[in-house]
């Protein structure tokens, strides 16, 4: 029974093939997915999702959105994502640190709540990075 | 012997000279005051008017000419961001469906619409459908209210609905269409407007000569659930089970915003391309017209010009003969 995934951004499709299984990390905790789950709808977060094919994991940082899953079919929408081995190492890194200096002299509410946006977003990417090597 | 045969040339002439060689001419509005009646009843039109006519006619033509290339490389440029965005409203249709039939109390056309003219009869389709979904969607417990994206819209329905417009955004595409910006309008609109179900008008892009106006629903979560109650479509929504977050009806409204800002980027990206589309096709139709007017005012010039030719040829021939004796 194949498991067929489809990553969709407004901008393009960033996935669309088949997979083994996949972990999804949703707002409340992390669900791995084989094939023939049981329908869900859940909302994602920022975070990671990590793709097995056959027996290597693949990375992507994903910014938020939905995912539904039923009849083997997976349909992930966010607001942006990027697979682990398209983002800059070096450029990740100094976004990460971009943002945090930007938190540090964040001020008031409204700025504060951008800025713990852009530094989860940024810790993400980083994370993706990482996960591979 | 030449004088004869010059008065011979003369007769051969003489059937050009009818009496109203310029009928064509004539019947336009333009030259009524430049008109006069000179010698055996002719009218002259002088060349000078024709020729300015005809260069600004060409100019007309190089114009339209030029914009219409414009618009097909925007076009091109907006289709693939176009294409791209559609795989992006699907899941939520085939999630929720799309139930135009819903019957709500609180309806808001979202009517998009371009800013520039000269772009064919596009905007005036949305205009035309959101005001019969408004008159559809109107009675005594139900009530519409209009959205406005665009000048062209803003226009036409300012004139009649003032009092139901609750927003107006124009220039929309001052800085190139993206979702972050398509999201922030999305959540203004949830702000301020209350619904139970929006409606966008727009026209979606099909191929370069054909758009076609689509409404596309997006309803709020409570309706959603009473439809999902009613069974149908939205029925099979409770097979799902619901995860991250608290609970389902939080996600519920998050899954509907999602989807509203999902639609509306989609809609706006189509309205543009059909934008482009339609400007195409306008601006072709009004080149290919500047075109038969310039070859029917280069009959008129060449016609003018003989006659006026052989009206001196005339003069001095029997001037010429008068003088002989």
């Amino acid at each position: 029974m194949t498991l067929n995934l489809c990553v969709l951004t407004p901008n393009r499709i960033l996935w669309d093939s088949e997979v083994k299984e996949i972990i999804l990390s949703t707002n409340s905790r992390k669900i791995g997915v084989f094939s023939n789950h049981a329908p869900i709808a859940a909302t994602i977060d920022i975070g990671i999702l990590r793709i097995r094919l056959n027996d290597q994991w693949l990375t992507m940082a994903l910014m938020g959105g939905f995912a539904k899953i039923d009849n083997n079919e997976i349909t992930i929408l966010v607001n942006d994502a990027e697979k682990g081995s398209d983002i800059d190492p070096q450029e990740a890194h100094q976004a990460l640190e971009i943002a945090e200096a930007n938190l540090r002299k964040a001020e008031g509410k409204r700025q504060t709540i951008e800025a713990n946006l852009a530094l989860r977003q940024a810790r993400t990417r980083v994370e993706a990075i990482n996960a591979i090597s | 012997m030449a004088m004869a045969a010059l008065r011979r040339e003369g007769r051969r002439f003489a059937p050009l000279i009818s009496p109203r060689p310029i009928t064509a001419v004539r019947s336009s509005p333009l030259y009524p005051t430049l008109e006069d009646e000179g010698p055996l009843g002719l009218r002259h039109i002088s060349t000078q008017v024709v020729r300015n006519r005809m260069k600004s006619v060409k100019n007309i033509q190089k114009i339209t000419k030029a914009m219409k290339m414009v618009a097909a490389s925007k076009l091109r440029a907006i289709q693939t961001k176009t294409e791209n965005s559609r795989g992006l409203w699907q899941p939520f249709t085939a999630l929720l469906g799309d139930l135009p039939s819903a019957d709500v109390r609180k309806n808001v056309v979202v009517t998009i619409s371009s800013d520039k003219g000269l772009c064919g009869g596009i905007n005036s389709t949305s205009v035309k459908i959101s005001k019969g979904l408004h008159k559809l969607n109107s009675g005594p417990e139900k009530e519409t209210k209009y959205v406005i994206l665009g000048e062209k819209a803003k226009a036409q329905l300012v004139r009649d609905s003032k009092k139901d417009i609750e927003l107006i955004i124009t220039e929309l595409q001052k800085n190139p269409l993206n979702y972050t910006q398509v999201s922030v309008l999305a959540d203004e609109i949830l702000k301020n407007v209350e619904y139970d179900a929006l409606r966008i008008v727009f026209n979606k892009f099909q191929s370069v000569v054909s758009f076609v106006p689509t409404v596309s629903t997006v309803l709020s979560p409570e309706i959603v659930e009473r439809e999902a109650e009613s069974g149908g479509k939205l029925g099979d929504l409770d097979s799902y089970e619901v995860e991250g977050g608290e609970t389902k009806g939080e996600i519920l409204q998050n899954l509907a915003e999602f989807q509203f800002s999902c639609t509306m980027f989609n809609a706006v990206l189509e309205n543009a391309c059909s934008e482009q589309g339609a400007r195409m096709s306008a601006m072709d139709s009004s080149s290919r017209n500047a075109g038969d007017m310039l070859d029917r005012l280069t009959l008129t010039y060449n016609r003018t010009r003989q006659a006026s030719i052989t009206t001196e040829l005339i003069e001095i021939i029997s001037g010429a003969s008068a003088l002989e004796g």
